[in-house]
């Protein structure tokens, strides 16, 4: 309660006066809010917000009431085309600014004169990889917790720059299928592998900020983690395609290259560019009103220092969740399994010759039950098994079990 | 008298005369014999002209991220209303050849209303939520209608003449002669016709995006 109260009120001060200021401003837009409050029991290490190697969110400290978060959404038009999007987020953590942004973009979508259909979004925005992240403020209906794969993808990743897309909208031509390319070219993703290199990976929905920076305390990160910088002028890319079967299926691979020229230092920020790629590849299975199947694999590779690469690191999760709705009640189920291995470490010599290397599992349970139009409450149980060499560094054990229970109460208006 | 007689007989004949009419009962059913519900139905008059309303008006609903109606019937000249009943914005369009349009972006209030003057299907879709289909199919005939769970519809007050049935359904997936019929109407008669789909439909959508807060991302 204590951390709730102490970061909250200036966020809470300004979604207010925000909300008070919605009528007025919402003449040509639409304003959305989300409040979550958390009832957490925890087993797990120290998290990253607290300087440890942890995979949840909340660790045995953070036990009681605390802030799920706080978000305020926009979606306003421009032009009867072109629509403006924001989401303002606070997680009443030990981020510098108590709230700010996730994304703010203009989604530019030109009538359909055919079949085929482009459209172009310009500004800070998630790429097109999740297939669990469906709600406003790209959060999931399914579960408290993301998968590691987008609970990675929240942490370390945004398109910051402009994304080209072309959609082929057959339904409506009385075909069974519809298909859409994206292209996008970006910025300020220079430091995005600091998180899975130092840390590996985790299951929360914690998301960075676009303006936000964390004070770790602790080894191997560095002392503050800016998530969205550009250090050395050249534009990273994403490649994307989505097949769509009558909305029953759904299937994405993206492609992702920030590529970042090793070796730039930036002291300001206590970093250097990291060069992160991967590959990603998600379906997604809705055979009845009532089931959803969701798979998603990634698998990539992060460099870091010259001569090249003096670090890299080789990384890859999956994860497969089933969910079913009856009624008011939703429950979902997920297992997560991800690995991590230092391949070139330059700095071993001086920890003990230890790399940082890990593996793990995960299973999480959730049940959601609906009361009205704006109230819930889901259920969350979540356990992970990891073995994380760089554990020794922090005087832990390589092996952890943590476990993680939490109760979250929901209004959304 | 026999001369009154008959004068009363006819006069008294007169109007079920001026009201000559016949019934057409229309069964739609699946390969396997299941009955095939929400089948569009239409009968064209051959010959004639069919009694081209004035001033009609319908609705096109958009509620849940759905078009409710998903299927409308109307004939030429009708004005549709396309109210938001959602608490988000759509921006309905059409670039089928019977109406091409597009209404801007809103929420709540209903725009101006779109009078569909061709005959044709046409198709609506939603350019914020690409999920979103719905069709509305503009005939000259006043004859038409959807099947009822039982797969039946029941047409009344049709002159007695030729007609062209048509079926159609949103989730069809085939063409050809089976979706069409001519077909005899006498007067005083309920005349049975029957369709038999030679293909399974498609598999319906679920709208598992029927909330404010499910977004494409």
């Amino acid at each position: 309660m204590g951390r709730l109260l102490n970061a909250a009120p200036g966020a809470l001060a300004l979604s207010l006066g925000l909300l008070l200021a919605a009528p007025q401003i919402s003449r040509g837009g639409e304003f959305d809010l989300s409040l979550e409050l958390r009832a957490i029991s925890s087993d797990a290490t120290a998290t990253r917000l607290g300087g440890g190697l942890g995979k949840l969110r909340y660790d045995g400290d953070d036990a009681g009431l605390r802030l799920g978060y706080l978000r305020l959404g926009y979606r306003g038009d421009v032009t009867p085309t072109l629509r403006f999007a924001a989401e303002a987020v606070s997680y009443g953590d030990h981020d510098v600014n108590p709230i700010d942004l996730t994304e703010m973009y203009l989604d530019w979508r030109p009538i359909p004169v055919s079949a085929w259909r482009w459209r172009v979004k310009v500004g800070a925005f998630y790429p097109e990889i999740s297939l669990e992240n469906r709600m406003r403020g790209w959060r999931s209906p399914y579960t408290l917790s993301f998968s590691a794969i987008n609970t990675w993808v929240g942490e370390e990743l945004r398109t910051i720059g402009a994304e080209y897309s072309l959609d082929w909208l057959g339904l409506a031509h009385g075909h069974n299928f519809e298909f859409s390319s994206s292209v996008a070219a970006f910025g300020w993703n220079d430091p995005a592998g600091t998180v899975i290199g130092g840390r590996g990976w985790a299951l929360h929905d914690r998301q960075s900020t676009l303006f936000g920076r964390f004070a770790n305390r602790g080894q191997p990160l560095p002392e503050l983690t800016v998530f969205y910088d550009d250090l050395d002028k050249r534009a990273g890319y994403t490649m994307s395609s989505s097949f769509r079967y009558r909305g029953l299926i759904e299937l994405r691979g993206l492609h992702y290259d920030n590529r970042a020229r090793l070796g730039v230092e930036a002291p300001k920020i206590n970093d250097e560019t990291w060069e992160t790629y991967f590959d990603s590849l998600g379906a997604r299975w809705t055979p009845s009103a009532s089931w959803t199947l969701i798979a998603q694999w990634l698998h990539g590779r992060t460099l870091l220092d010259v001569p090249q690469p003096a670090n890299a690191w080789s990384y890859n999760s999956h994860f497969l969740l089933v969910s079913n709705k009856q009624g008011r009640w939703r429950y979902s189920a997920r297992y997560d399994k991800f690995f991590l291995e230092q391949t070139a470490s330059n700095f071993a010599q001086y920890i003990g010759g230890i790399h940082l290397n890990e593996r793990g599992h995960a299973w999480t349970l959730a049940a959601q039950r609906s009361f009205d139009a704006h109230w819930n409450a889901t259920f969350e149980a979540i356990e992970v098994r990891s073995n994380v060499d760089q554990r020794a560094l922090l005087g832990e054990p390589n092996a952890a079990t943590e476990r993680q229970l939490q109760l979250a109460l929901r209004y959304e208006r | 008298m026999l001369f009154l007689y008959v004068t009363a007989c006819t006069v008294l004949a007169m109007p079920r005369l001026a009201q000559a009419a016949g019934e057409l009962s229309v069964t739609v059913s699946s390969a396997t014999g299941a009955a095939v519900e929400g089948a569009v139905i239409i009968a064209e008059p051959l010959h004639g002209t069919a009694r081209l309303p004035t001033g009609q008006k319908a609705v096109m609903d958009q509620r849940n991220l759905m078009f409710v109606p998903e299927v409308l019937i109307v004939q030429t000249g009708t004005a549709v209303d396309f109210p938001n009943s959602d608490q988000v914005r759509h921006q309905v369009y059409s670039f089928s050849g019977a109406k091409k349009f597009e209404l801007a972006l809103y929420a709540g209030r209903p725009q101006a209303p779109v009078t569909f003057n061709h005959v044709g299907m046409v198709t609506l879709g939603c350019n914020i939520h690409d999920n979103m289909l719905g069709y509305i199919w503009v005939t000259d005939s006043p004859w038409y209608g959807q099947s009822n769970a039982s797969g039946r519809l029941q047409l009344h007050d049709l002159a007695p003449g030729e007609y062209t049935l048509r079926i159609w359904h949103a989730l069809l997936n085939e063409s050809g002669p089976q979706l069409e019929q001519r077909i005899n109407v006498p007067d005083n008669q309920v005349t049975a016709a029957r369709f038999s789909l030679k293909r399974p439909l498609r598999a319906p959508m679920h709208n598992h995006g029927a909330d404010k807060k499910w977004e494409d991302y």
